[in-house]
């Protein structure tokens, strides 16, 4: 094994709590973000869906959030395991990975607003890579400062802890929603 | 207030999710025992043409040679209004025949009020028909979305786009209808304005995918760049479109005759990127007489004005191609000596007073008289109908052609030549509510109503309208230069006494008892 693979193990080793806690959050994130939007189309959903049918688009809207959270999960440990590599405070890496998932998909969220009301929608497309640059220069330290200090590091293990409830609704409203998924695609 | 129990809500969420996977999800099927003695009906819809820019009704420029030659041999109406001024709400009037106050498909990718859910073509035909539907256009494929279990043949919007392979709806052909509008409707909303823009990240990465993918094209035939379904992410080629078009039509015509097929077709809506050879036309000194600025108009100059109406005269000039195309292979296989081919739009468009487009308060004719042509089995003459006419006319009308009954809720009558008359005073009304709750009486509105040669548009709840009616003669003005709502007090005083009461009307149902 070379030697990223050793430190990995040894000096990355996640907690079982650290990766539920950073994922409860980029699941709320996530997830509540869905249900407010839909909130602005229930009343006409009410109006011209069943209501199995207005089950069926939370179906495919949990199931596509569930892709989402996984892959965000695995862009914040993917930083965790590089360009974090040479930080060994073990205490600082659930703060840490927080951080960066809301600053990666507060981002995101904003970039998305932003797009709806763009003009040349391709222009601001062609854009992105130095959108996400600077997001990135500007993100990558804040994250590592701001998860040495100690009220926010207390305010985002807070946040992990009261965030993991939402875990025990979203993900087994999932796994239904997977499930109906699936039925209604088998042929 | 009665509490809702742990155990109450879990029986409630399982019943909502068995019913939402039970719900039928079947977007095909295929049945072959048919009536054969009945007409083919085949409707072409290209979405936002203007009437007033075809040559076909005497525009100056040539952009519709090959439309013009097809109505030689139909019947042509001078003065079809649509039911709205956008896709959502023209298209519903189109299919359902009636107005958006009843059909209430009124905002930005509406959908038809669950109580009229039976009035469409493809329910009211019955099995009796094959019955094909293609909308590149996600709201109008999301309205036909709810008549899926009636639809025998169901192409998702993305066909034959360049991008057909990789939408990700395709992932779910076998519940492709429910995917549509969770996805397009929602999660993968890139663009709209009836709320925020949908959640996903994976949404937008689709979207950046396919401008990235535009942008690299760089097609030399296409100039301007390849057009796009602005609201679906589909690239495509208007001479593929139609090319899937005929292709369809000869295997529906081969294997499933007496067959209705709609064709929704995108171009020349927005954006207007015609191809090299089309660029060239309209070089010309052609300058329509300036309009003073709508209010509520974004104040776009005459020249910005013209710029855009030129590249959408051209976008026309390619649509008239295809479609001349298109005809001569229909005539070539025999497809047209026992079909009906009804040629329309859901909308106009609109290059005046400041404004550019379709879809907001500018009633004016550009955004509502649409082309209508019908082409009767083995018809070689031209009939001229110029008495007003409603695009929910066509509902009633194909049911009548196909033998089949008209329900009393359809506002629509039948055209004039296919066993309507012609109603010179008949009043024709186009509805914009799109700022108005779906499911609440109309009170922000704006209602056109043509009656004779006098056109009404009433502005319902716009504060920035000082004047909340104008009056038009549309038979000495047809161009709505010179509003008359202050000289002619009689007139007005009479179409106003008559929208209102159609209005309060209209409003019954929905106001609080």
């Amino acid at each position: 094994m070379n030697k990223i693979g050793i430190r990995f193990f040894t000096e990355k080793s996640l907690t079982r709590h650290d990766v539920l806690g950073a994922y409860a959050v980029i699941v709320l994130l996530v997830y509540s973000w869905t249900l407010i939007t839909s909130f602005y189309k229930f009343p006409s959903w009410m109006f011209y869906l069943t209501l199995g049918q207005i089950g069926a688009i939370y179906a495919y809207a949990f199931s596509i959030n569930f892709i989402e959270s996984i892959v965000t999960l695995a862009g914040v440990s993917f930083l965790e395991f590089t360009l974090f590599l040479f930080l060994k405070n073990k205490e600082e890496i659930l703060p840490r990975s927080i951080l960066a998932a809301l600053i990666l998909l507060g981002t995101a969220m904003w970039r998305l607003v932003l797009f709806q009301d763009y003009v040349d929608s391709a222009a601001f497309v062609s854009g992105e890579l130095k959108w996400w640059l600077l997001t990135f220069a500007v993100g990558a330290p804040a994250v590592i400062f701001a998860a040495k200090i100690k009220w926010i590091k207390k305010i985002l293990e807070g946040l992990a802890d009261r965030a993991l409830v939402f875990l025990y609704i979203y993900l087994p409203l999932t796994a239904l929603a997977i499930v109906v998924v699936i039925i209604r695609n088998i042929n | 207030m009665t509490q809702l129990s742990r155990r109450d809500f879990l029986k409630a969420a399982g019943v909502v999710l068995a019913g939402a996977a039970l719900t039928p999800s079947r977007a095909f099927s295929v049945r072959d025992t048919r009536n054969n003695q009945r007409p083919n009906i085949i409707v072409v819809l290209c979405d936002a043409l203007s009437a007033p820019h075809l040559s076909l009704y005497g525009y100056p420029r040539l952009t519709t040679p090959n439309i013009d030659s097809f109505a030689a041999r139909s019947t042509v109406f001078h003065n079809h209004y649509s039911g709205s001024n956008f896709t959502s709400s023209g298209t519903a009037s189109l299919l359902t025949g009636m107005l958006p106050w009843k059909h209430r498909a009124i905002n930005y990718g509406g959908l038809i009020k669950s109580e009229f859910i039976g009035i469409n073509p493809y329910t009211l035909l019955g099995s009796d028909y094959y019955r094909f539907a293609f909308s590149q256009n996600p709201w109008a494929d999301q309205l036909i979305g709810q008549w899926n279990k009636d639809v025998d043949r169901f192409l998702p919007p993305s066909s034959y786009s360049l991008l057909e392979s990789a939408d990700p709806v395709r992932l779910f052909e076998n519940d492709r209808v429910m995917a549509s509008i969770a996805l397009g409707g929602f999660l993968f909303q890139a663009e709209g304005e009836d709320g925020p823009v949908g959640s996903s990240e994976i949404g937008y990465l689709n979207k950046s995918r396919t401008l990235k993918f535009i942008g690299k094209q760089n097609l030399k035939r296409y100039p301007d760049g390849i057009p796009e379904v602005v609201l679906a992410s589909n690239p495509y080629l208007n001479e593929e479109i139609y090319f899937g078009a005929f292709s369809e039509l000869s295997r529906l015509d081969s294997e499933n005759a007496p067959y209705f097929a709609y064709f929704h077709l995108f171009s020349p809506h927005f954006p207007y990127k015609p191809r090299s050879d089309f660029k060239k036309l309209f070089h010309d000194d052609y300058a329509p007489a300036a309009k003073p600025n709508h209010p509520m108009a974004n104040g776009f100059s005459e020249d910005y004005l013209l710029s855009r109406q030129t590249a959408y005269d051209r976008q026309i000039a390619q649509v008239d191609d295809e479609f001349g195309r298109l005809i001569a292979k229909l005539d070539k296989d025999g497809i047209l000596e026992n079909s009906y081919l009804i040629f329309t739009s859901d909308h106009g468009e609109l290059f005046e007073r400041g404004f550019v487009g379709h879809g907001r308060q500018f009633m004016y004719e550009g955004a509502l008289r649409v082309p209508l042509l019908i082409h009767a089995p083995s018809q070689t003459r031209r009939e001229d109908i110029f008495a007003p006419t409603s695009n929910t006319d066509i509902l009633p009308t194909l049911l009548s052609i196909a033998g089949k009954y008209i329900p009393a809720d359809i506002d629509g009558k039948l055209l004039p030549a296919f066993g309507g008359s012609a109603e010179p005073n008949r009043a024709v009304l186009s509805i914009l509510a799109m700022d108005n709750s779906a499911f609440a009486p109309l009170k922000k509105a704006v209602v056109a109503m043509r009656k004779g040669d006098y056109k009404l548009i009433a502005y319902l709840g716009y504060a920035d309208m000082a004047q909340p009616f104008e009056l038009y003669n549309l038979e000495g003005d047809p161009n709505e230069f010179d509003n008359l709502a202050a000289k002619e007090k009689n007139i007005l005083s009479a179409m106003k006494g008559e929208f209102l009461s159609y209005l309060e009307e209209a409003n019954k149902p929905f106001e609080r008892k």
